[in-house]
Formats: C-alpha cells, sequence, structure tokens
C-alpha cells in the first residue's frame, strides 16, 4: 500500500517537473508571424554609395524601389547595372510588385546630374509620386 | 514485489507521454525560422530630400518673378544670372522669398552637374521654406 502511494507520488512530481512549453510557442509564433509580415521586400540598388549631405533630409518612409547612380555614373537597379533606355521598363517592373512603392535614388556626391534626371523623368512618366534624393543628415 | 508494481508504474507513464504530440521538432522549425526573418529582416533606413521632375517645363514658361537657380556643367550656382557660392544660396533664396512669398522655385541642373552641389542647393531651398512639396529640378538647356 504504501509502496503504491510512493510510486503515484513520483508520478506527480515527474509531471511537475516538465515545463509547460504552450505560452513560450505562442510567443514564438506571434513573432515568427510578425517578422514574415514585417519582411519588407525591399529592392537594394546593389552598391554602396558615398552620398552627399544635407541639414534637412527627412526619413523616407515607404521607400522601397531604390535606385544608385554611382560616381562614374552608372545607374544601379536591383543588383543590376542598368542602360539609361532601361531605367524606366525596370521601374515599371518594381513597381507592378510594389504599386505603392517610392523611388529613392542613391546618387553618389561625385556623380552627374544627367543620370539623376534621366531616373526622375523615368520615375514619374511610370507614375511615382514620390522621389527623393538620398542624403546623409549633416 | 515492489519491482513489479514499478512496472506496472512504467508501462502506465509510457502510455500517457505516447498519446501526447512531441513538439521539440516542430519548435526547432519554428526556431530556425524565427532566426531567419530576425537576421534578414532589413530595417532600412533611408533618409533624403524630396525631389521632382516637373512635366517639362521649360525655362521660358517660368515666370519672371520666379526663383529660378541654375547649376551649370561646370558647376557654378547662378541665381539671376550672378554666380552665387554654395554657402549662401540658402540665405538669398530666404531674401527672394521675403521679398515674394509666392514665387515658385525652379532648380535648372546642367547635365555635368555634381550631385552634390544639385543636392545641396535642394537642401537650401527646403531650409528657405519651400518644404511643403518637392523640389522640382529640370535640365539646364545648354
Amino acid at each position: 500500500m504504501s509502496v503504491r502511494r510512493n510510486i503515484m507520488q513520483a508520478g506527480d512530481a515527474e509531471e511537475a517537473e516538465e515545463i509547460n512549453l504552450t505560452p513560450m510557442l505562442d510567443v514564438v509564433f506571434i513573432m515568427l508571424i510578425f517578422f514574415i509580415v514585417t519582411a519588407s521586400f525591399i529592392k537594394e540598388a546593389g552598391i554602396d554609395v558615398d552620398r552627399p549631405t544635407a541639414k534637412t533630409a527627412s526619413k523616407q518612409q515607404s521607400a522601397s524601389i531604390l535606385i544608385a547612380i554611382s560616381s562614374n555614373n552608372e545607374i544601379w537597379i536591383d543588383r543590376k547595372r542598368v542602360k539609361p533606355q532601361g531605367v524606366r521598363p525596370a521601374i515599371d517592373k518594381l513597381l507592378a510588385e510594389n504599386p505603392e512603392g517610392e523611388v529613392v535614388i542613391q546618387a553618389d556626391r561625385e556623380s552627374h546630374a544627367e543620370p539623376v534626371l534621366i531616373v526622375m523623368e523615368a520615375a514619374r512618366a511610370a507614375g511615382v509620386n514620390n522621389i527623393a534624393v538620398s542624403a546623409e543628415q549633416q | 514485489m515492489s519491482t513489479r508494481l514499478n512496472n506496472l508504474g512504467r508501462a502506465l507513464s509510457d502510455n500517457e507521454e505516447e498519446s501526447e504530440i512531441n513538439l521539440t521538432p516542430m519548435l526547432d522549425v519554428v526556431f530556425i525560422m524565427l532566426i531567419f526573418f530576425i537576421v534578414t529582416a532589413s530595417f532600412l533606413k533611408e533618409v533624403g530630400v524630396d525631389a521632382q521632375r516637373p512635366p517639362s517645363v521649360t525655362p521660358d514658361d517660368t515666370k519672371s518673378e520666379s526663383i529660378t537657380i541654375r547649376i551649370t556643367s561646370t558647376n557654378k550656382i547662378l541665381v539671376d544670372g550672378r554666380t552665387v557660392d554654395p554657402r549662401a544660396v540658402s540665405s538669398l533664396i530666404t531674401r527672394r522669398k521675403a521679398e515674394n512669398p509666392d514665387a515658385p522655385l525652379a532648380v535648372l541642373a546642367g547635365k555635368r552637374a555634381r550631385t552634390e552641389l544639385v543636392v545641396g542647393v535642394i537642401d537650401a531651398a527646403r531650409e528657405a521654406g519651400f518644404r511643403s512639396e518637392p523640389i522640382p529640378i529640370s535640365p539646364l538647356p545648354e
């Protein structure tokens, strides 16, 4: 009799030792869903540029299409080098994936105004409402 | 006697464990996915100045009272035909805006003008009060 009671107590103790994983699992799932949803599908330009500085630079909220212009005036979109004539189709393609996308031109401080204006013209023609030139806060 | 009871107890608890689903492999997968999404989450912080290309406005269309800033291919800044130091652009625009608050602004950039100067002029214009809408930039006819 006493032996049986001992066994039952041992079983109770084993159950108490096991940690209940359900709340942690809930939290982990919520975090997982959050990160999947917020995984912003930003198309990075693919090159690093030396940005000009500006005192009035403001944060661009929904920047999703990044177009870089290197110091030797090459245009880079979505990790590929693009010819000036190819800018409009490239923007059209990215805009189809993200219709609310804003264009941010990351122009090197040594680049010329011509490619910047070509990209601006193409973005405006593609129907992008908000175009910004990337700058560093001074 | 006691060993037989022990065996019975073990068999009972084994049975209970079998009815519970083992969550550990799923937890492993979920954690790996979680870590993947945390690592790849790019919280992009892009700062910049708003600019736009106005629909084909030639400088002749702009009214005479408009503030026109020309940046030539030789990297000179011209306001009303006079060469201006890049640092003086902001105060000059502020003065012109005070004289004529409704004057529109136009920035004309030469093909070979450096982006640093163009952004500097946009920055100066924004500093002088043209913040509500993007600064229009057009190519400078040469």
